[in-house]
Formats: structure tokens, sequence, C-alpha cells
């Protein structure tokens, strides 16, 4: 590998000299991690989203800093009701602040080794100093959703955390789980999850993710999920905050009739970057994927939407399909979108969509014409456009989190 | 003074001169109607009233109880009683029914020094109204327009006309897809809200309408100008003779 490719980072020696000695998987990861490093400007895959500021902040392990201390879960953390919510501190589990399980079907364990091979470059750093984690098992139809809550939190200098989780959806069974990432003020901290799905056959994965980080803070998640015959994975997305954001999903087709929907929003003011990156890895016949991204930008953020869809030549009757859609606030924001559609069989149906644009001054006039000044009508038409988003949200109760978490961004940046 | 007075206007778009000396006056309690060949300027005339961009006035002028209305920006227009229900009302994604109709009454009862409606009196308020119009309950929570059927877009405007309570209001084409029987709600929607402080612009190509909504004036527009008034006999005549005879004079 050439050397401009590399990137100089702060996760060597030092870092992993201010934590106990590792086990056999991290120290394996340690050593890839030394050959490959992290991704420079020169990766293709990461061109739109540079690491570079990034790789300059003197991370610590947050599990070495002992100036941390969370006791609770921040108030505006949202309450998803009826949820069993798993709660994790910069990336490590925190029974006092969990709640227990006791539902059929479902079991939720704390993970303390990085047991599956995931091979993006985030994955392996993740592997080499994973925090900590949680495998949640379903089996049947759970009633219960499960809500993952991550907290991150510096102390008195930068601080970054590596959490794992693994979903797994036995044959035949249905769960539901969202996941919101949050953090609190103060030096930046680093979240780089790394989430590992598999469903089952015939089984249904419904996963939302709310990314709602502190505006100094870096999230880089990758997810990688196997879906098998006939099973459903209906996955939301929504960005709302963090200086530097990143929702990788891979999705690997492993059996036929599957169906996947991977849909996201995100909302950025200020230099806020975030970047959906998703891979739909069709290798079997008669599967569907769908996606739908949609993007409000403002101030000088920057928007990225790259869109990988491999479609082998024995996957006859893929229908898959993406869509982008950016609205500008400002002439400031920058939005790169790279749909790339590798096509090697012949009976499909696939396609992709991008546009961008400002709001519709035939939707302003309207709103004018019925008395409502400039500011509220942009303020109600921003608000429908990602309120349109979440329209792929089948979970009431979800919509209506999300839903809110919108609201508030917009009054956040209302009062900026 | 006339409640809205139109005076000798002269209107283009991109360069190319739609409305050619233009003189209306609306007292307040009067029901006007325009009717008027097919590109001759009807919607442009509402359109410049209501503030639409893209409109270039290079002579006359537009005022609301000797305000001019012509310097104001649209939404301020709004405000202070001018609504034009849309030949084409646009569809809004996302933005629900609900959600526009309050922050619009909002928007004017903050300019009247109203506090903003409780939300179970605009409940209430929208269903009653509703009601009256024939539209189901739940159609404020789907969004703006979207997916409605001609007719239903229609009545959605006369909705917000009788829950806005204009002083001027300006329906162009709203008979247009609407049924027989929707026609007759919509009109009565039209006449309870007949004042002798509120006047009417109506644009239609039919005189059915206008046996519903008795109007006190009846205009012809052709060419961008006004061509012919009289009374309710004249939209009649119209009916049975069409426009030959003023299309020949213009
Ligand atoms: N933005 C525009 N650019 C170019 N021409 C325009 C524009 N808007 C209106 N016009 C033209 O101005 C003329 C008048 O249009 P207008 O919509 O006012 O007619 P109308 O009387 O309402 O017709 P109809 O009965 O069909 O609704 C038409 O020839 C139309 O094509
Ligand atoms: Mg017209």
């Amino acid at each position: 590998m050439k050397q401009s490719a590399l990137l100089v980072h702060p996760f060597g020696a030092r870092y992993a000299a201010a934590l106990p000695a590792a086990d056999s998987a991290r120290r394996e990861a340690r050593e890839t991690l030394a050959l490959e490093g992290l991704p420079g400007p020169k990766r293709e895959e990461w061109r739109f989203t540079p690491l570079r500021g990034l790789a300059k902040i003197p991370f610590i392990p947050a599990a070495s800093a002992e100036d941390i201390d969370v006791r609770d879960i921040p108030a505006d953390v949202p309450r998803f009701a009826g949820a069993v919510r798993v709660v994790l501190v910069n990336g490590v589990y925190r029974a006092d602040l969990s709640d227990k399980v006791s539902e059929a079907g479902l079991a939720i364990m704390e993970a303390k080794t990085p047991d599956h091979d995931v091979h993006a470059p985030l994955a392996v750093l993740n592997a080499a100093y994973m925090s900590g984690g949680v495998t949640i098992a379903a089996r049947g139809v759970v009633a219960k959703p499960v809500h993952i809550v991550s907290i991150g939190a510096a102390g008195a200098e930068p601080a970054a955390f590596h959490p794992r989780f693994a979903v797994a959806v036995a044959p035949a069974a249905k769960l539901t789980v969202l996941e919101t990432h949050h953090g609190l003020p103060g030096q930046p901290y680093f979240s780089n999850p790394v989430t590992t799905i598999s469903v089952g056959t015939a089984g249904v994965l419904r996963r939302y993710v709310l990314v709602r980080e502190d505006s100094e803070a870096f999230h880089l998640a990758t997810t990688v999920a196997d879906v098998a015959a006939d099973a459903k994975f209906d996955a939301f997305h929504l960005g709302l905050g963090g200086a530097l954001v990143r929702q990788e999903i891979n999705v690997d087709f492993v059996g036929e009739g599957a169906a996947v929907r991977l849909n996201g929003a995100y909302a950025l003011t200020g230099r806020a970057h975030h970047d959906f990156t998703t891979f739909m890895n069709h290798d079997m016949p008669n599967c569907t994927s769908s996606q739908v991204f949609k993007g409000v930008v403002d101030g000088e953020s920057r928007g990225v939407y790259q869109g990988r869809l491999l479609v082998a030549r024995h996957a006859q009757k893929t229908d898959g399909q993406q869509l982008h859609k950016a609205l500008f606030l400002s002439r400031g924001p920058q939005i790169d979108c790279k749909p790339e559609l590798e096509i090697y069989a012949d009976d499909v149906k696939c396609a992709h969509g991008a546009t961008t644009g400002e709001m519709d001054p035939d939707h302003l006039f309207y709103l004018a014409a019925r008395g409502i000044d400039p500011q509220a009508a942009r303020l109600l038409l921003v608000q429908g456009f990602l309120a349109d988003a979440l329209e792929n949200v089948d979970d009431a109760a979800v919509h209506d989190i999300l839903s809110a978490e919108i609201s508030g961004w917009l009054m956040r940046k209302a009062s900026a | 003074m006339a409640l809205l007075e139109i005076k000798n206007l002269h209107v283009s778009v991109g360069g190319k001169k739609i409305l050619n000396g233009i003189s209306l006056a609306l007292n307040a309690g009067e029901v006007h109607a325009i009717m008027g060949p097919n590109g001759t300027g009807k919607s442009t005339l509402s359109n410049v009233i209501a503030g639409r961009d893209g409109y270039e006035v290079t002579e006359g002028q537009v005022l609301l109880d000797g305000r001019d209305v012509l310097a104001m920006a649209a939404d301020e227009r709004a405000r202070a009683g001018v609504f034009l229900a849309f030949q084409y009302p646009v569809e809004i994604p996302g933005v629900t029914t609900s959600a526009f109709l309050k922050t619009a009454i909002n928007a004017k009862r903050r300019a009247e020094g109203k506090p903003e409606i409780d939300a179970m009196e605009f409940l209430k308020l929208v269903k009653a109204k509703q009601k009256i119009l024939g539209m189901p309950d739940d159609m404020i929570k789907r969004a703006l327009n979207v997916g409605f059927s001609g007719g239903e877009k229609k009545r959605a405007e006369v909705l917000q006309m009788t829950l806005l309570e204009p002083r001027v209001a300006i329906l162009d084409e709203t008979d247009s897809g609407l049924d027989i029987d929707a026609l007759k709600i919509v009109s009565e929607g039209v006449n309870t809200l007949r004042s002798p402080e509120r006047a009417f612009l109506i644009i239609t190509h039919y005189q059915r309408l206008l046996n519903y909504i008795v109007p006190d004036h009846v205009h012809v527009l052709v060419g961008g100008k006004v061509v012919a008034s009289g009374g309710k006999e004249l939209a009649e005549q119209l009916e049975a003779e069409g426009y030959a005879r003023y299309l020949s004079a213009a």
C-alpha cells in the first residue's frame, strides 16, 4: 500500500498502552490495524468523508479516563414506552441504567470480545479496542422492542470508544430495535460502533437508528447484515447531530426472496458532516432492496450518500431501487451523491434517482397566500420534507419519537 | 371608497403583455364574476392581486381599503384580508393539512393581536366547517392536497377560505372539478360567507355556478381587458352565445 494512502492516527501504541493487556482477538485486530491503518483521502469509499480532522485529535480510550462520571441518562434521551432499555456509556454496558430483561424469546447479553470478523477499516479499529457492547437474540415474535441508548462523554481529554452490537433474529422471529446515540458536551468524543445483524429465514427485523451526538463529536458506525431467505430487514436512520457522522450499512443477501428497506434522513447545520454509505450485495435471486435517503442542508454543512448495488450474475429478478433527495436551505452546503450500480444479471429491475434543490417557490407562494410569513413557511416546508421521509417508519411509537427529534432539531436551529 | 380597487392594471410576463389596462371596483358586500376564454389573463389577474412573483406590473394600481396592495408582500396581503382560492392548488408532501391550517389561522390571529388558537378549539372549528363542506374529518391528517382528488382540492380551498374569513376572496375556477352535489355544497359555503363587509371575485367558465352564487356584476375578460360588464343576465347570454362577438371586437 502506498504511504500516501495511510493516515497517521492516534490509535497506535500510546492508545494501546493506556488499556489493560488485550485478548487474542483484539491483538490480532491491532496487527491488522497497524498494517492497514485508517483510510486516507485516496481511498475511494472515503473520498467524501476525510478522516484527517479526526486523526489529528489525540484521543485516549474513554475507559482509561478517570474523570468521566455519567450517573444518569441525560434528560433529552427519548423514552420509548414499553421498550426494554439497554444503556451504554462510552461503549460499556451499564446494568445500573438498563432494564432487566424478562421477555419471552428475548435474550440480551453483555458482549466482551469481538467475535465477528468485519473487514471494514473502522470495524478493524473497533475490534482492536472494543470497549464493550451487547448481543441481542430474538426467538419467536418478541412483543417488546429494545431501545439501545449510547451515551458518549469525554473528560479533560478527547476520548474514543468502540462498542459492538450483535443482533440475531432466529428464523421466523420478529424484533424491533431502536438505537439512539447521544453525548455530553465538552471535549470531543469519538463513537465507533460496529453492529452485526443476522435475520434468519422468514424473520423480520425493524431497526431504527437515531444519531444525535454532541456537535463536537465524531460518530463512524459500521453495520453488516446477513439477510436469509424470505426475511425482512427494515431500517431507518436519522442523522441529526455530530461534527462528523458516517453511517455505513452493508447488506448481504444470503437467501432468496428477502426484502430489505434501508431508509434515512439527515439534517445538517453549521459545519456538520453526515455520510450514508450503503452496499447492497445481491448475491441471491428474487430479492428486493429499496433505499430512500433525504437530507436537509444549511450553513456550510456537507451531506454524502454513496450507494453501491451489486447484482451477481445469478441474482435474477432482483429489484434494487435507490433514491437520494437533498434540500438546500442556503448556498453554502455541499452534497456528494454517488450511486454505483454493478449489475451482472440480465433480468433485473434496478434504478437510482437523485434530486437536489432549493425550496419550491410554488410551495412558498401557496403558504404566503395564506398569510404565513416566509420564515414560518420555510420552517413548515423543511419539517414537511423531513416528515415525508419518516413516512417509511412503520412503528408508530418510533415514528413519534423521531418526529419529535426533528421538531427539536428545527427549534435548536431556529434559536441558534 | 371601494373595498378592492383595480385601476388601469397592465401586466407582463417574461416580456409578454397579458393584462392591458383592467379597472374594476369591488364594493364591500358585492359579488363580481369574471368570465372569459382560456388564456385571457383571469389567473394572471388573480395571481397579481395575491402577490405571486414573476409578474411585471407596468402600469396601474391595486388598492385594498385605499392601501397599495402591490407594495405589500404576498403574506402581508393575505393577512390584510386578500384570499385566493387557487385554480391549481399545489400538493405539499409531509406538511399535514392540520399543521398548515393551524399555522395560517395563527398568522392571522397574531396580526390581529389575538392569542394563538387553542388546540381543542381549532379541532372543533375545523370539524364544524368540514362538516358543512361535506369533507371527512380525517382529511386534515393527510399531507396538504397530496393525493386529493380534483374536487377535494377545491373543497379544501373553500375550507381554508371559511377558516380565514378574508375581506376579499378571489375564487379562480373553484367550480371546475366539482361534482353536481359538491357544486351546491361549495356554493352554499360561499353564500354563508357573503356579508356586507366582504367582497368576492369569482372566476368561472360556467354560468351554472352563478345560479347558486348570484353575482351583482359580471365582467367579460378578453385579451387582458374587460370588454363588457353587466348584471347576472350577461352570464346567461354568454352561456347561450359564447364569446364570438367579443373576440371579433377585440
Ligand atoms: N409564467 C408565464 N410565462 C409565460 N406565459 C405565461 C405565464 N403565465 C401566464 N402566461 C400566459 O398568459 C396568458 C394568460 O394566462 P392565464 O393563466 O392568466 O389565463 P386564464 O384566463 O386564467 O386561462 P384559463 O381559463 O385557461 O385558466 C396565457 O397565454 C398564458 O400562457
Ligand atoms: Mg386560469
